[in-house]
């Protein structure tokens, strides 16, 4: 339960995100943009983080530096983002990422690729994903 | 129209992608330090992008707003609920919930025209393709539920 409402709420954020973000670049242009929100919630982050010490074990050095590159990804995640909603529109917009962010997740679980507990592919989950995009078909009809 | 929508191909993959490798962080270090180094190296690859695009021209910004400069907590809100959700949930699971909500809220934004967005009438026509979406999502989510604990 307290799961779900962690992802509920980083679904609203991540939109959030977008729509902010489309907002702001439209003042201060797109790359500033992205280096403006990433460094402000850096500060956040690590004024939180002074108070709240939670390194546990292993620490950096236990993982594997592919991982540790995760963060730099927000660069052409941002910039993508903002110039999609300012063509697309923010419904057709998420809808693409949300196809795009399952059909990734999907192959990843059923590949067991990064370490992830391998899932088998039925043939349920290639219908759902077609309807996704016949839903993207019918909102740009 | 096809680049906006290859742009959001890109973005989804990518998405998806950050939000594995941020859950491996989080397994050794802790949510915070996981959540400012994301986002530290988030500004570090922005700035990278910028200079190698636009040199020095990157400096000359227009018009700031004071809001502007609290729009990053929005980035700590989402890799702080992202990675509690992956700890407790399947990331199947946790990303389909994620995204309903994702559309829930574009939809609404969308019809509402909020934040200088164009505004985009709720009609009919929309209401089905977003819950054929949901739909789609749904069967998706269901029919893998059987392999999960």
């Amino acid at each position: 339960m307290k799961g779900s409402m962690f992802a509920i709420v980083g679904g609203a954020f991540l939109t959030l995100q977008g729509v902010a973000n489309t907002r702001i670049s439209e003042s201060i242009g797109t790359w500033q943009t992205a280096i403006l929100t990433q460094f402000t919630g850096f500060l956040a982050a690590f004024v939180t983080l002074l108070f709240i010490r939670d390194t546990r074990r292993g620490g950096f050095r236990a993982v594997k530096p592919l991982y540790l590159a995760g963060g730099a990804f927000a660069a052409i995640i941002i910039s993508s983002n903002i110039t999609a909603i300012q063509q697309i529109g923010v419904t057709l917009t998420v809808a693409i990422l949300m196809i795009a962010q399952l059909c990734l997740t999907f192959l990843i679980d059923s590949n067991g690729w990064f370490g992830v507990t391998r899932q088998k592919m039925k043939l349920p989950q290639f219908l759902g994903i077609a309807m996704m995009i016949a839903g993207v078909v019918i909102l740009k009809l | 129209m096809l680049v906006g929508m290859a742009l959001a191909l890109l973005a989804g993959s990518l998405i998806s992608l950050q939000n594995i490798f941020n859950s491996k962080v989080n397994e050794r270090v802790g949510s915070w330090a996981t959540t400012t180094f994301v986002l530290g190296m988030g500004f570090l690859a922005s700035l990278l992008m910028g200079l190698l695009t636009q040199g020095s021209h990157l400096l000359e910004v227009g018009q700031m707003q004071p809001w502007f400069w609290f729009s990053g907590l929005i980035g700590v809100g989402v890799v702080t609920s992202l990675v509690q959700a992956m700890k407790r949930l399947r990331p199947t699971f946790a990303i389909s919930i994620v995204l309903t909500a994702q559309l829930g809220f574009a939809l609404w934004w969308d019809s509402m025209g909020w934040m200088g967005l164009d505004k985009i009438p709720f009609t009919v026509h929309h209401l089905f393709g977003v819950l054929m979406i949901i739909g789609g999502m749904l069967v998706f989510k269901w029919s893998g539920q059987s392999h999960r604990a």
